[in-house]
Protein backbone atom coordinates (compact mmCIF):
# COMPACT_ATOMS: atom_id res chain seq x y z
CA UNK A 1 0.00 0.00 0.00
CA UNK A 2 0.73 3.71 -0.81
CA UNK A 3 2.39 5.73 2.42
CA UNK A 4 -0.03 8.41 1.91
CA UNK A 5 -1.16 10.29 5.07
CA UNK A 6 -3.59 7.89 7.07
CA UNK A 7 -6.29 10.76 6.91
CA UNK A 8 -6.24 10.73 3.16
CA UNK A 9 -9.47 8.79 1.70
CA UNK A 10 -7.67 6.75 -1.43
CA UNK A 11 -4.56 4.39 -1.11
CA UNK A 12 -3.60 3.01 -4.11
CA UNK A 13 -0.81 0.17 -4.29
CA UNK A 14 2.15 1.46 -6.16
CA UNK A 15 0.80 -0.39 -9.24
CA UNK A 16 -2.56 1.47 -8.89
CA UNK A 17 -0.42 4.57 -9.09
CA UNK A 18 1.51 4.03 -11.72
CA UNK A 19 -1.31 2.92 -13.64
CA UNK A 20 -3.39 6.49 -12.58
CA UNK A 21 -0.15 8.28 -14.36
CA UNK A 22 -0.35 6.30 -17.53
CA UNK A 23 -3.99 6.97 -17.58
CA UNK A 24 -3.48 10.90 -17.09
CA UNK A 25 -0.23 10.35 -19.51
CA UNK A 26 -2.45 8.95 -22.58
CA UNK A 27 -5.23 11.31 -21.84
CA UNK A 28 -2.85 14.38 -22.29
CA UNK A 29 -1.05 12.85 -25.36
CA UNK A 30 -3.96 12.51 -26.97
CA UNK A 31 -3.69 16.31 -27.75
CA UNK A 32 -0.73 15.35 -30.03
CA UNK A 33 -2.25 11.85 -31.63
CA UNK A 34 -4.82 9.47 -30.61
CA UNK A 35 -3.11 6.82 -30.79
CA UNK A 36 -2.02 7.85 -27.42
CA UNK A 37 -5.49 6.60 -26.07
CA UNK A 38 -3.55 3.39 -26.08
CA UNK A 39 -1.85 4.41 -23.51
CA UNK A 40 -5.23 5.07 -21.40
CA UNK A 41 -6.54 1.59 -22.26
CA UNK A 42 -2.86 0.37 -20.82
CA UNK A 43 -3.25 2.19 -17.80
CA UNK A 44 -7.27 1.32 -16.61
CA UNK A 45 -7.25 -2.41 -18.18
CA UNK A 46 -3.17 -3.46 -17.99
CA UNK A 47 -3.52 -4.27 -13.78
CA UNK A 48 -6.54 -5.99 -14.14
CA UNK A 49 -5.07 -7.95 -16.94
CA UNK A 50 -2.02 -9.10 -15.01
CA UNK A 51 -4.34 -9.80 -11.83
CA UNK A 52 -6.09 -12.29 -13.82
CA UNK A 53 -3.15 -13.93 -15.09
CA UNK A 54 -2.07 -14.00 -11.77
CA UNK A 55 1.14 -11.65 -11.96
CA UNK A 56 0.25 -8.78 -10.00
CA UNK A 57 -1.48 -9.90 -6.33
CA UNK A 58 -1.83 -6.13 -5.00
CA UNK A 59 -5.30 -6.42 -3.87
CA UNK A 60 -6.82 -8.52 -1.09
CA UNK A 61 -10.01 -10.82 -1.34
CA UNK A 62 -12.47 -8.08 -0.70
CA UNK A 63 -11.06 -5.70 -3.03
CA UNK A 64 -10.88 -8.49 -5.87
CA UNK A 65 -14.69 -9.38 -5.14
CA UNK A 66 -15.93 -5.89 -5.95
CA UNK A 67 -13.50 -5.73 -8.80
CA UNK A 68 -15.35 -9.15 -10.71
CA UNK A 69 -18.61 -8.17 -9.56
CA UNK A 70 -17.89 -4.54 -11.10
CA UNK A 71 -16.75 -6.30 -14.18
CA UNK A 72 -19.94 -8.63 -14.64
CA UNK A 73 -22.14 -5.75 -14.17
CA UNK A 74 -20.78 -3.98 -16.62
CA UNK A 75 -21.20 -7.11 -19.03
CA UNK A 76 -24.80 -6.99 -17.91
CA UNK A 77 -25.07 -3.39 -18.80
CA UNK A 78 -23.55 -3.55 -21.96
CA UNK A 79 -24.59 -6.82 -23.02
CA UNK A 80 -28.31 -5.56 -22.89
CA UNK A 81 -27.44 -2.13 -24.72
CA UNK A 82 -26.20 -3.97 -27.51
CA UNK A 83 -28.82 -6.48 -27.75
CA UNK A 84 -31.38 -3.48 -28.04
CA UNK A 85 -29.02 -1.66 -30.68
CA UNK A 86 -29.01 -5.25 -32.35
CA UNK A 87 -32.39 -5.40 -32.80
CA UNK A 88 -32.81 -1.62 -33.37
CA UNK A 89 -30.08 -1.92 -36.13
CA UNK A 90 -31.27 -5.39 -37.91
CA UNK A 91 -35.09 -4.20 -37.51
CA UNK A 92 -35.26 -1.92 -40.40
CA UNK A 93 -32.99 0.28 -42.98
CA UNK A 94 -31.46 2.27 -40.38
CA UNK A 95 -27.75 3.35 -40.55
CA UNK A 96 -25.31 4.80 -37.91
CA UNK A 97 -24.57 7.97 -38.78
CA UNK A 98 -21.53 8.12 -36.62
CA UNK A 99 -19.54 4.49 -36.19
CA UNK A 100 -16.73 5.85 -33.77
CA UNK A 101 -19.65 6.81 -31.81
CA UNK A 102 -20.61 3.40 -31.11
CA UNK A 103 -17.29 2.44 -30.19
CA UNK A 104 -17.38 5.50 -27.56
CA UNK A 105 -21.11 4.30 -25.92
CA UNK A 106 -19.53 1.08 -25.48
CA UNK A 107 -16.40 2.89 -23.74
CA UNK A 108 -18.79 4.95 -21.52
CA UNK A 109 -21.32 2.42 -20.67
CA UNK A 110 -18.42 -0.56 -19.33
CA UNK A 111 -16.49 2.92 -17.77
CA UNK A 112 -19.32 4.25 -15.77
CA UNK A 113 -20.74 0.89 -14.97
CA UNK A 114 -17.84 -0.54 -13.36
CA UNK A 115 -16.79 3.06 -11.72
CA UNK A 116 -20.25 2.56 -10.00
CA UNK A 117 -20.10 -0.69 -9.06
CA UNK A 118 -16.99 -0.39 -7.47
CA UNK A 119 -17.70 2.93 -5.41
CA UNK A 120 -21.21 1.43 -4.23
CA UNK A 121 -18.94 -1.77 -3.04
CA UNK A 122 -16.50 0.48 -1.04
CA UNK A 123 -18.89 3.18 0.33
CA UNK A 124 -21.90 1.69 0.21
CA UNK A 125 -25.17 3.61 -1.71
CA UNK A 126 -25.41 6.13 0.53
CA UNK A 127 -22.52 7.47 0.97
CA UNK A 128 -21.49 7.15 -2.95
CA UNK A 129 -24.82 8.35 -3.83
CA UNK A 130 -23.93 11.78 -1.43
CA UNK A 131 -20.29 11.87 -3.01
CA UNK A 132 -21.47 11.98 -6.52
CA UNK A 133 -24.21 14.91 -5.63
CA UNK A 134 -21.46 16.37 -3.83
CA UNK A 135 -19.19 16.47 -6.47
CA UNK A 136 -22.00 17.35 -9.22
CA UNK A 137 -22.35 20.57 -7.42
CA UNK A 138 -18.87 21.17 -7.23
CA UNK A 139 -17.89 20.88 -10.68
CA UNK A 140 -21.41 23.04 -11.72
CA UNK A 141 -20.03 25.73 -9.12
CA UNK A 142 -16.12 25.77 -10.30
CA UNK A 143 -17.83 26.09 -13.71
CA UNK A 144 -19.99 29.00 -13.29
CA UNK A 145 -16.66 30.62 -11.50
CA UNK A 146 -14.28 30.13 -14.37
CA UNK A 147 -17.49 31.57 -16.65
CA UNK A 148 -17.89 34.35 -14.46
CA UNK A 149 -14.44 35.42 -13.92
CA UNK A 150 -13.87 35.75 -17.55
CA UNK A 151 -16.95 37.61 -18.14
CA UNK A 152 -16.26 39.52 -15.20
CA UNK A 153 -20.17 38.93 -14.06
CA UNK A 154 -21.31 40.89 -10.85
CA UNK A 155 -21.90 39.13 -7.46
CA UNK A 156 -25.42 39.28 -8.07
CA UNK A 157 -25.34 37.46 -11.61
CA UNK A 158 -23.17 35.09 -9.83
CA UNK A 159 -24.89 33.98 -7.21
CA UNK A 160 -27.91 33.38 -9.55
CA UNK A 161 -25.49 31.45 -12.13
CA UNK A 162 -24.58 29.33 -9.23
CA UNK A 163 -28.93 28.43 -8.26
CA UNK A 164 -28.30 25.47 -10.19
CA UNK A 165 -25.79 23.41 -8.33
CA UNK A 166 -27.83 23.98 -4.85
CA UNK A 167 -30.40 21.42 -5.32
CA UNK A 168 -27.14 18.84 -5.37
CA UNK A 169 -25.89 19.68 -2.32
CA UNK A 170 -29.19 20.04 -0.98
CA UNK A 171 -30.13 16.21 -2.49
CA UNK A 172 -26.83 15.20 -0.58
CA UNK A 173 -27.48 16.74 2.33
CA UNK A 174 -31.22 15.01 2.23
CA UNK A 175 -29.80 11.71 0.96
CA UNK A 176 -27.78 11.18 4.22
CA UNK A 177 -31.05 11.51 6.49
CA UNK A 178 -34.34 10.48 4.36
CA UNK A 179 -32.06 8.67 1.45
CA UNK A 180 -35.55 7.22 -0.09
CA UNK A 181 -37.08 10.45 -0.59
CA UNK A 182 -34.17 11.83 -2.08
CA UNK A 183 -33.85 8.83 -4.57
CA UNK A 184 -37.29 9.37 -5.56
CA UNK A 185 -36.61 13.34 -6.27
CA UNK A 186 -33.60 12.29 -8.07
CA UNK A 187 -35.30 9.90 -10.49
CA UNK A 188 -37.96 12.25 -11.14
CA UNK A 189 -34.98 15.13 -11.68
CA UNK A 190 -33.55 12.31 -14.41
CA UNK A 191 -36.93 12.10 -16.07
CA UNK A 192 -37.67 15.89 -16.43
CA UNK A 193 -33.85 16.18 -17.97
CA UNK A 194 -35.04 13.70 -20.59
CA UNK A 195 -37.99 15.36 -21.22
CA UNK A 196 -36.56 19.07 -21.05
CA UNK A 197 -34.11 18.38 -23.34
CA UNK A 198 -35.61 16.29 -25.92
CA UNK A 199 -33.58 13.09 -25.39
CA UNK A 200 -36.58 11.03 -25.72
CA UNK A 201 -36.47 11.28 -29.45
CA UNK A 202 -33.80 10.93 -32.19
CA UNK A 203 -32.08 14.52 -32.52
CA UNK A 204 -29.78 15.82 -35.29
CA UNK A 205 -27.11 14.28 -33.36
CA UNK A 206 -28.30 10.57 -33.92
CA UNK A 207 -29.22 8.39 -31.53
CA UNK A 208 -25.66 6.81 -30.27
CA UNK A 209 -24.21 9.89 -29.93
CA UNK A 210 -27.50 11.18 -27.93
CA UNK A 211 -27.15 8.38 -25.75
CA UNK A 212 -23.92 9.18 -24.78
CA UNK A 213 -24.66 12.78 -23.66
CA UNK A 214 -27.81 11.19 -21.78
CA UNK A 215 -25.25 8.45 -20.16
CA UNK A 216 -22.98 10.71 -18.94
CA UNK A 217 -25.49 13.55 -17.50
CA UNK A 218 -28.47 11.56 -16.91
CA UNK A 219 -26.43 8.32 -15.29
CA UNK A 220 -25.17 9.59 -12.06
CA UNK A 221 -28.84 11.22 -11.04
CA UNK A 222 -30.04 8.12 -12.30
CA UNK A 223 -27.76 5.59 -10.59
CA UNK A 224 -27.82 7.62 -7.46
CA UNK A 225 -31.64 7.40 -7.14
CA UNK A 226 -31.77 4.25 -7.94
CA UNK A 227 -29.23 3.33 -4.54
CA UNK A 228 -30.79 5.88 -2.55
CA UNK A 229 -34.38 4.11 -3.11
CA UNK A 230 -32.67 0.75 -2.41
CA UNK A 231 -30.55 2.06 0.53
CA UNK A 232 -32.30 0.90 3.32
CA UNK A 233 -32.09 -3.14 2.09
CA UNK A 234 -28.23 -2.66 2.32
CA UNK A 235 -28.15 -1.70 5.76
CA UNK A 236 -25.48 -3.56 7.39
CA UNK A 237 -26.65 -6.74 10.01
CA UNK A 238 -23.79 -6.48 12.40
CA UNK A 239 -23.88 -7.10 16.18
CA UNK A 240 -24.23 -4.11 18.19
CA UNK A 241 -21.20 -4.34 20.14
CA UNK B 1 -34.85 -24.28 -3.32
CA UNK B 2 -34.03 -21.09 -1.76
CA UNK B 3 -31.31 -21.49 0.59
CA UNK B 4 -30.14 -17.90 1.95
CA UNK B 5 -26.60 -16.96 3.48
CA UNK B 6 -27.32 -13.92 5.91
CA UNK B 7 -24.20 -14.36 8.16
CA UNK B 8 -23.78 -12.34 11.09
CA UNK B 9 -20.29 -12.15 12.89
CA UNK B 10 -19.30 -10.87 16.37
CA UNK B 11 -15.24 -9.34 14.72
CA UNK B 12 -15.83 -6.16 16.50
CA UNK B 13 -16.89 -7.55 19.59
CA UNK B 14 -13.41 -9.65 19.79
CA UNK B 15 -11.62 -7.37 18.29
CA UNK B 16 -12.56 -4.80 21.00
CA UNK B 17 -11.87 -7.47 23.45
CA UNK B 18 -8.04 -7.65 22.04
CA UNK B 19 -6.63 -4.37 24.05
CA UNK B 20 -9.46 -2.21 21.73
CA UNK B 21 -7.23 -3.72 18.18
CA UNK B 22 -8.60 -0.96 15.40
CA UNK B 23 -9.58 -2.10 12.31
CA UNK B 24 -6.19 -1.55 10.32
CA UNK B 25 -4.38 -3.35 13.47
CA UNK B 26 -6.23 -6.30 12.60
CA UNK B 27 -6.52 -6.04 8.89
CA UNK B 28 -2.47 -5.73 8.89
CA UNK B 29 -2.60 -9.04 10.91
CA UNK B 30 -4.70 -11.29 8.18
CA UNK B 31 -3.10 -9.53 5.28
CA UNK B 32 -6.01 -7.56 4.05
CA UNK B 33 -7.12 -4.14 3.95
CA UNK B 34 -8.80 -2.51 6.39
CA UNK B 35 -11.49 -1.80 3.98
CA UNK B 36 -12.34 -5.26 3.78
CA UNK B 37 -12.43 -5.27 7.88
CA UNK B 38 -14.69 -2.88 7.74
CA UNK B 39 -17.04 -4.42 5.18
CA UNK B 40 -16.91 -7.79 6.73
CA UNK B 41 -17.75 -6.17 10.23
CA UNK B 42 -20.98 -4.45 7.98
CA UNK B 43 -22.07 -7.35 7.26
CA UNK B 44 -21.66 -6.35 3.62
CA UNK B 45 -18.85 -8.81 2.79
CA UNK B 46 -18.88 -12.37 3.96
CA UNK B 47 -14.54 -13.38 3.74
CA UNK B 48 -13.69 -16.44 1.96
CA UNK B 49 -12.56 -19.77 4.58
CA UNK B 50 -9.08 -19.00 4.25
CA UNK B 51 -9.70 -15.33 5.75
CA UNK B 52 -12.17 -16.54 8.36
CA UNK B 53 -9.72 -19.10 9.54
CA UNK B 54 -6.86 -16.14 10.09
CA UNK B 55 -9.23 -14.49 11.69
CA UNK B 56 -9.95 -17.12 13.73
CA UNK B 57 -6.77 -17.56 14.54
CA UNK B 58 -5.89 -14.19 15.58
CA UNK B 59 -8.74 -14.14 18.04
CA UNK B 60 -7.98 -17.38 19.42
CA UNK B 61 -11.56 -18.91 18.76
CA UNK B 62 -13.47 -21.43 16.43
CA UNK B 63 -14.69 -20.00 13.19
CA UNK B 64 -17.94 -20.56 14.30
CA UNK B 65 -17.87 -18.00 17.57
CA UNK B 66 -16.68 -15.41 14.83
CA UNK B 67 -19.70 -16.46 12.28
CA UNK B 68 -22.91 -17.59 12.90
CA UNK B 69 -26.30 -18.31 10.00
CA UNK B 70 -28.63 -15.84 11.07
CA UNK B 71 -31.75 -16.59 12.41
CA UNK B 72 -34.45 -17.29 9.30
CA UNK B 73 -31.64 -18.54 7.38
CA UNK B 74 -31.90 -21.58 6.11
CA UNK B 75 -29.82 -24.83 6.56
CA UNK B 76 -28.07 -25.50 3.71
Amino acid sequence: MSRLPKWFPWHPSPATLIATGVVILGVLLTEVSWWFLVLVGVGALGPGILRELGWLKDKDEFQRRAAQRAGYHAFLVAGFVAVLLTAYFRSGERQIKDPQSLADLFLVLLWCTWLFSSLFAYWGARRTATRILLIFGTFWLLFVVAECVGERTSPLGFIIHSLPAVPFFFLAFLGRRWPRVAGAILMAAAAFFIYFFGWYKVGASGMVNQTVTMILFIGPLLGSGVALLGARAEEPRTESA
Amino acid sequence: MKPRHDIRNHIRRHRLAVDGLTQQELADRVGVTRQTILSIEKGKYAPTIGLALQLARVFGVSVEELFQLEEGGDDV
